[in-house]
């Protein structure tokens, strides 16, 4: 158990600094950053503790928020979704879901897709409605959600690939 | 108790949420001043609406003592009236063109016993309102507008801590700044009037001719007690205030028209 809390440390402080430091700086056709930090929410381990969930996504949000001088949307975006997280299980795996990693190995592909999808929409739909805060902006949340979201999503799954790899 | 800590267990996640929820929602109004500016519109929009509904049942209950207000107001303007035409034809080389708009309001929250202390009125953008217009009384001044949304505005209320108003005296223009100690409704102090100039208890001071926000010359209260430190050139007055800012109901805004030519010539380099 100390070795699983272990390399959670290890794999929060690798994000946030990946994504502080080199993913923020893309600004892929000059609004795009991938938002990898994510993977951390999605690969946590589905039986964990909800309440230390909670915690690590305000943490986590607002570090990043300090390091790249945001204006708060990152916190509180992370933070609702590290709290929906339970919900958002439910409703890809199914009620009775007993898959302790299931984002690694033994759940169905689609399932999966779902489950990641819904994660970076949801997170990105509300990172942008932070940032903007204006119903006259609502075009502009909606498609930097969408773009952000197919970048973050194809960086989350080749990573997992990666995870995969080892693992197996 | 034991239910209660149950309960409390039960829902620990929902609340640790809410409680972190809210402290970003803090963080994020300390760090950005766009979210700043949009939660105090949002709440002002929202306190507006819901004073002026309470202000709209008040006004019914006391409209026969508004009428005869008014009424008053009414002849003295009158009067008012009357003597400016009875001038008109011999002093026609007076100054014929007033520099500022008029528009009324009514005052649907006033506030007087806090430090820094607010004012909303009904009136806002759509009516031609903007940031910056002064804003007077039937008797006196009252303050200034400092944040407009659709159809309310706010007003800084000259009992602010950190309002100072340009002021002087009716009867040499000796000016000073005028400003409030935060003690009494009614008690206002005059700084900055050089000792070189006369003053004594009940001389009328009216508003200086220097800021944009006021024509000169309305009338804003009388010196009740002065002092004159020994070390120092400047008096130490205290002014006592015609109006009484606490009970008032109507308003009416100044927009200085000249006010762009005014700021193009503060703004030019020298």
């Amino acid at each position: 158990m100390s070795r699983d809390n272990l390399i959670v440390v290890f794999q929060f402080f690798l994000l946030l600094f990946l994504q502080s430091f080199l993913l923020n700086n893309i600004n892929f056709f000059g609004f795009i950053n991938p938002n990898l930090y994510l993977l951390l929410i999605v690969i946590h381990r589905l039986d964990s503790n909800p309440t230390i969930l909670i915690l690590l996504g305000f943490i986590l949000g607002l570090l990043i928020d300090l390091l790249n001088q945001g204006s708060g949307g990152h916190t509180i975006a992370t933070l609702t979704i590290a709290f929906l997280r339970p919900y958002i299980v439910k409703f890809s795996f199914g009620v009775n879901y007993d898959l302790p990693m299931g984002m690694v190995k033994g759940s169905p592909l689609s399932q999966r897709l779902i489950y990641i999808s819904t994660i970076i929409l949801v997170h990105h739909l509300l990172l942008y409605s932070v940032i903007y805060f204006r119903i006259d902006n609502t075009l502009t949340i909606i498609k930097n959600t969408l773009f952000t979201s197919f970048f973050t999503f194809v960086l989350i799954y080749t990573s997992l690939g990666l995870f995969k790899e080892k693992n197996d | 108790m034991r239910q209660l800590i149950n309960a409390l267990l039960r829902y620990r996640n929902t609340l640790l949420f809410s409680g972190l929820l809210i402290i970003s929602i803090i963080f994020l109004n300390h760090r950005s001043f766009y979210h700043q500016s949009i939660f105090s519109k949002t709440s002002l929009a929202i306190s507006s609406n819901f004073n002026q509904l309470v202000r709209n049942a008040s006004n019914y209950i006391s409209l026969s003592n508004t009428n005869e207000k008014l009424f008053i107001e009414n002849a003295n303007l009158k009067a008012f009236e009357l003597i400016h035409f009875a001038n008109e034809s011999s002093e026609k080389n007076q100054i014929k063109t007033f520099n500022f708009q008029v528009f009324e309001a009514r005052i649907i929250k006033n506030s007087y016993n806090l430090a820094r202390n607010y004012l909303i009125i009904d009136k806002g953008h759509s009516d031609g309102i903007e940031v910056d217009m002064g804003v007077i009384t039937s008797d006196g001044i009252i303050g200034i507008v400092n944040q407009v949304t659709t159809n309310f505005s706010s007003v800084i209320s000259i009992l602010h801590r950190d309002l100072k108003i340009n002021a002087g005296f009716k009867k040499n223009g000796a000016y000073g700044s005028l400003s409030w100690q935060g003690n009494h409704p009614n008690k206002m102090k005059l700084n900055d009037v050089s000792t070189l100039s006369r003053v004594a208890i009940g001389d009328t001071i009216v508003t200086g001719g220097m800021s944009d926000f006021f024509p000169r010359g309305i009338p804003i209260g009388k010196v009740f007690d002065f002092k004159k430190p020994e070390l120092e050139g400047y008096y130490d007055i205290d002014v006592e205030l015609f109006s009484n800012l606490t009970e008032k109901e109507f308003v009416y805004i100044l927009k200085n028209i000249n006010k762009d030519q005014l700021n193009q010539l503060k703004n030019e380099p020298r």
